[in-house]
């Protein structure tokens, strides 16, 4: 019988993989293009190249958890965020769009682009609801698959990005838990 | 025939109807719910034909909708229109009883070929 180190077993439970493991830029460009036409218009193209996004940018996002956890997070000017609002809209979209149309809207093509972004990921994973505003910061660098794309002259980045810090590396000696809520004395 | 939309975004279940008609199912009468609950009370209220719903949303989730509309004895035919369109989420859907899922993104195609036979 094969006996186990137990901080050996412990490390492989908790080995995830990054991002690159599981997906590449192509997919999720291929993945962006087809939420694209089916969203905003047959005749929309998304075009792979990278431009300065503006000072005043806005994040949609939705988290996915599972044996990888992280958030698919689209980021584009504010402006932009409105015109794909009213091509989202179409006929129905308001004289004057109001923030919570623009969330709706930017939210939901996060939404469509992250559930294929699961979908190809391997193993059963959550989806959360979609979420507007400030994007959550890249936690480690690793653990990302970005692409810039360019929509009506506008950029776009799309990020697929981990929720966790990098693993530490294994550790020889034992390690003492810290009691983040402990009062020191 | 009376359809029921339950999508918690207003812009997706525009996009809906708007596909619906670009489906060729023109003249329906469309009433919309915006999350399970809603929806749940509204097959109660309005007694739709047919329910398309989204499957993640507030307050109640499209499969709790489903699951709990099964319970109380309502059969009205309901398909997902959903971001979740994994082979997992397919199988708990057919479970659930529902007859059809079209996965976004999707295009008129898409919806032809789930709704066909469906809608009258």
């Amino acid at each position: 019988m094969t006996t186990f180190d137990t901080a050996e077993r412990r490390r492989t439970v908790e080995a995830r993989p990054v991002i690159a493991e599981l997906i590449d830029a192509a997919t999720v460009q291929a993945i962006a293009e087809e939420a694209w036409i089916s969203l905003v218009g047959e005749e929309e193209v998304l075009v792979p190249l990278p431009g300065e996004l503006p000072a005043d940018v806005l994040s949609s996002w939705v988290d996915v958890v599972g044996p990888w956890t992280g958030s698919v997070v689209l980021t584009t000017g504010r402006r932009t965020a409105e015109e794909l609002t009213r091509a989202l809209l179409r006929d129905s979209a308001p004289a004057e769009l109001e923030e919570e149309d623009v969330a709706d809207a930017f939210g939901e093509i996060a939404n469509v682009v992250g559930g294929s972004v699961k979908a190809a990921l391997p193993g059963q994973s959550a989806l959360s609801l979609p979420s507007v505003g400030t994007g959550p910061d890249v936690r480690n660098a690793a653990d990302v698959c970005r692409i810039d794309l360019l929509w009506r002259g506008e950029p776009v980045a799309i990020s697929v990005q981990g929720a966790l810090p990098a693993l530490p590396a294994p550790r020889t000696t034992p390690v003492h838990p810290t009691y983040e809520n402990e009062v020191p004395l | 025939m009376k359809i029921l939309i339950a999508d918690d975004s207003r812009v997706m279940r525009q996009i809906v109807i708007r596909t619906l008609r670009q489906a060729g199912y023109d003249g329906h009468d469309i009433v919309e719910a915006e999350d399970g609950r809603d929806a749940y009370d509204k097959v109660q209220s309005e007694q739709p034909d047919l329910v398309l719903s989204d499957w993640n949303m507030p307050n109640m989730t499209g499969i709790e909708c489903l699951q709990a509309l099964r319970s109380s004895g309502s059969t009205v035919p309901f398909g997902f229109v959903t971001s979740e369109g994994s082979e997992e989420m397919r199988g708990r859907a057919a479970d659930a009883g529902a007859l059809f899922l079209i996965a976004k993104p999707f295009n008129e195609e898409t919806f032809t070929e789930a709704l066909d036979g469906v809608i009258a």
